[in-house]
């Protein structure tokens, strides 16, 4: 958005820039970074992460300080292995051997990695992958464990992906396949992040019991990006959206972007969106069982941007045409709203359920669904912060009092009458006004009765006339 | 399915056997469990039959006549008894009160005198989940904790009839003369499916009179509507769980009792009300979005719904649209039905979604078997 095209955006939308500016003057973090006493190489990571990730990078480093360091390498590690795995110019003899052992490479002193293509936007990262295995040695163990054990599943099931030429070639077939794959990209994410929390003492202990959950935290942040990013995917000969899915709508995946098909492709987006729902109400209970106030932020602020993404992309058209995201003005509100509690949360997600209720179509196949999937968001977040308390309830019923009833009736009745007489009032007047003649009617009225009379006695008397 | 072994139920019988529920509780009872014989009590059994060859047998009675009742009861000497008769809660004049007192609270105690005079095992009472109404206030994930509307608070007689009639069927779990006979009662919400004469019958008539372009309130009020098999489903499980609280010798303890106790069953699926309302047009063939929708807001309705009750006074005909279908279409009325899911086992056997394509269907296929035969 050029500058006079920004200005002009923000004069028709002066709420958006109002939350802006609330962000960035008002936000106060649970805790900061301080980077004057940070080592060269630890420097370095965090360099790093802001050049890899925009949206992330600004939570990470508002961590606790006791999980600051582990999480920022963590993020850094998965996406030193994303580099890899997303290179299509390396060959799969030599990424496969990267892949399944990076959790023990990432062990060794001084590796780097330079053969990259120059096109790889984060190449830099392995490059100098040296400072983030120096910085890896430092971690606590317990930290450090947990690090290495998601990295050798997460590589096991990236390169598992690359063999796989049916995927490579058709994309994911079947739903249990598409949500496999958001497992092992971002399911294990979550639960990498989920025990590094517990062993913190950051987060609730049952969350390692409820891996369930876990695993919804991730699968609904990528099933959204999947969502959202279809058009781009498309562009670079890339598919998610289970075959599953997409072949009810269309016989071939390149006839999803036909203009010509375009209520056929939203009614499959919005089945794709009816399957990203479904993790909305688990997302909410993990969040339910979050300690630490950075914590309960690093988790609520991309679980915000994601439902928020899901009414973005609902039944609209162009995510097919072209990238969609949600404007900065939201971002910051929802950035505003994500870091206060899980009740302002459940707000939030009961504000988009219900847009993407109303721009529900009963046309769609899964009209139905998508408002019953709707409605258990809603009814969710009654179990967690109840409306009503039956104890209220029942004292209200002794102490209602049936005049009011009589009252309303009243008021009603008085309303309505009112308003005919008025009616009928204001209808004689502008008769009046246009002339009509009151003191005529009466006179008329005896006139046509006496002609009447007079046509039926002459009948008679013809009749009469007749007979003789 | 096939390969599990179905519960056994011993000898079960179905009062209002022939009516929209009942038939479906047949149903379910021919297809999910195994009985010694299964009985239908009904007041004319000539609708919704079975083939002969399921082995039903069909008895005429009326529930309230006491002693007819046990005469069958003993003929038929069931174990377990599913108590769903009942008149259709549409109509509310003086009439129909009488006829909701004499079959609801009058007909569910001869029930309770027959059982108790035959040795039966176990009786699942159809209640309501309106029993909890008071048709104005909103219930927003209410469970059984909420209260029952009584007296001058009800204000439709046929919620108040259902109301006493629970009572009476809960009162005599494990109660002198036969303190052998365990109880409990299942409140549905919204009941709807194949044979539903009144939620589903006046939905397709506003489809097919062209009235679907009008909304009144915002449609973000959920409601709480059941498919008829799941509703069947719950009955027929907290019949298997009274006949094993019977059989064992330890009384349950109260988290775990299903005796003596009420369940809310509903399909787990709050839906926003004119959603519903729309899913059912679209399932009948209508072509429209909801482009083409007016919305009225609440006071407005309530307005024109005054003034229709006048009209139809004048004129001396029942309303059809009046205020208080206002309220309920702008109310929000939903339920917590985790009790029935941890005391029962209950799950939805049929998503709504599904529950409304077949019901629809059904619906517009007896339309056309009907046409054929004039």
């Amino acid at each position: 958005m050029g500058a006079a095209q920004q200005i002009a955006y923000f004069l028709l939308h002066p709420n958006e820039l109002r939350s802006i500016a609330q962000w960035k003057v008002w936000h106060e973090p649970v805790h900061r970074r301080d980077a004057s006493k940070e080592t060269p190489t630890e420097k370095s990571c965090f360099h790093f992460l802001k050049l890899t990730s925009r949206s992330f990078s600004a939570v990470i480093q508002e961590l606790n300080p006791e999980l600051l360091m582990p999480i920022c390498l963590f993020y850094l590690v998965l996406r030193g292995l994303d580099t890899i795995e997303d290179d299509m110019t390396l060959d799969i003899k030599e990424k496969e051997p990267l892949l399944r052992d990076f959790h023990n490479i990432m062990e060794q002193d001084g590796w780097t990695f330079d053969k990259n293509g120059p096109n790889e936007k984060d190449r830099e990262l392995l490059v100098h992958f040296d400072d983030i295995i120096f910085e890896l040695k430092k971690v606590k163990k317990p930290y450090y464990d947990i690090i290495k054990d998601i990295t050798e599943k997460m590589g096991n099931g990236m390169a598992d992906y690359a063999l796989n030429a049916e995927h490579n070639n058709i994309g994911v077939g079947t739903i249990k396949e598409y949500e496999l794959y958001c497992h092992y990209v971002a399911g294990l994410v979550g639960e990498g992040l989920t025990r590094l929390f517990v062993e913190s003492n950051l987060a609730n202990p049952q969350l390692l019991v409820r891996m369930d959950l876990t695993e919804s935290m991730g699968q609904f942040l990528q099933k959204v990006n999947i969502i959202r990013d279809v058009h781009e995917d498309w562009i670079d000969k890339r598919r998610f959206w289970p075959r599953e899915i997409w072949s009810k709508y269309v016989d071939n995946w390149d006839d999803l972007f036909a203009p010509a098909n375009r209520e056929k492709a939203l009614q499959c987006s919005s089945e794709m969106v009816l399957n990203a729902l479904k993790h909305a109400e688990e997302c909410l209970f993990y969040m339910a069982g979050i300690r630490d106030q950075s914590v309960f932020n690093f988790v609520a602020i991309p679980q915000s941007m994601a439902i928020a993404t899901l009414d973005l992309v609902f039944r609209n058209p162009a995510i097919f045409e072209r990238n969609v995201k949600i404007t900065k003005g939201d971002a910051c509100q929802l950035m505003i709203e994500s870091t206060q509690n899980l009740r302002v949360v459940c707000d939030v997600f009961k504000k988009y359920a219900r847009r993407i209720h109303k721009k529900n179509d009963p046309r769609d196949p899964n009209f139905l669904a998508i408002s019953a999937q709707c409605g258990k968001i809603e009814q969710f977040i009654e179990t967690i912060f109840p409306t009503q308390d039956p104890n209220k309830v029942r004292a209200g019923l002794k102490q209602e009092d049936p005049k009011m009833d009589a009252l309303e009736t009243f008021y009603l009745i008085a309303a309505a009458l009112s308003t005919f007489i008025l009616i009928g009032v204001l209808m004689i007047g502008i008769a009046w006004y246009f002339g009509a003649r009151f003191d005529q009617v009466f006179k008329n009225i005896d006139q046509k009765i006496a002609g009447t009379v007079t046509s039926s006695v002459a009948a008679v008397t013809s009749v009469a006339h007749e007979e003789l | 399915m096939a390969s599990e072994k179905k519960p056994s139920l011993g000898s079960a019988m179905v009062i209002g056997g022939c009516g929209f529920l009942g038939h479906h509780v047949v149903r379910l009872l021919l297809r999910d469990y195994t009985t010694t014989s299964i009985s239908v009590i009904d007041l004319r059994c000539t609708r919704n039959r079975r083939p002969e060859s399921d082995g039903v047998k069909y008895y005429e009675a009326d529930i309230t006549d006491a002693d007819k009742l046990i005469s069958v009861f003993s003929e038929a000497r069931p174990d377990v008894v599913i108590h769903t008769a009942s008149p259709p809660a549409q109509s509310n004049d003086s009439v129909s009160h009488a006829l909701f007192k004499k079959v609801n609270v009058d007909g569910t105690a001869a029930v309770i005198k027959a059982c108790q005079t035959t040795g039966v095992k176990a009786l699942v009472y159809t209640s309501s989940a309106s029993v909890m109404s008071d048709n104005k206030s909103d219930l927003i994930n209410a469970d059984e904790r909420w209260p029952t509307v009584r007296g001058e608070n009800q204000t439709e007689y046929y919620s108040e009839t259902k109301a006493a009639a629970e009572e009476l069927v809960l009162l005599a779990n494990r109660a002198s003369p036969a303190p052998s006979l365990l109880t409990c009662a299942i409140r549905p919400s919204g009941i709807m499916g194949e044979g539903d004469t009144m939620v589903l019958y006046h939905m397709i008539n506003i489809y097919r009179q062209g009235r679907t372009g009008v909304q009144v309130g915002d449609n973000n009020n959920l409601f709480d509507f059941t498919y008829v098999e799941n509703v069947a489903h719950g009955h027929l499980l907290a019949a298997r769980a009274l006949l094993l609280t019977s059989s064992s010798s330890t009384v349950p303890l109260d988290h775990e009792r299903v005796d003596g106790e009420a369940f809310l069953v509903t399909n787990d699926s709050p839906v926003y009300f004119w959603d519903f309302c729309r899913a059912i047009w679209a399932a009948a063939g209508s072509p429209m979005g909801t482009d083409h929708v007016r919305v009225l807001p609440r006071g407005v309705g309530m307005v024109l719904g005054f003034l229709s009750e006048c009209f139809f006074a004048m004129i001396g005909k029942p309303p059809t649209f009046n205020r208080q279908r206002i309220v309920y279409s702008c109310m929000t009325r939903y339920y917590d039905i985790s009790k029935a899911k941890k005391r029962l086992g209950y799950r939805p056997l049929v998503s709504l979604d599904e529950g409304v394509r077949r019901s629809v269907k059904w619906t517009l296929e007896q339309e056309k078997v009907n046409a054929e035969k004039k």
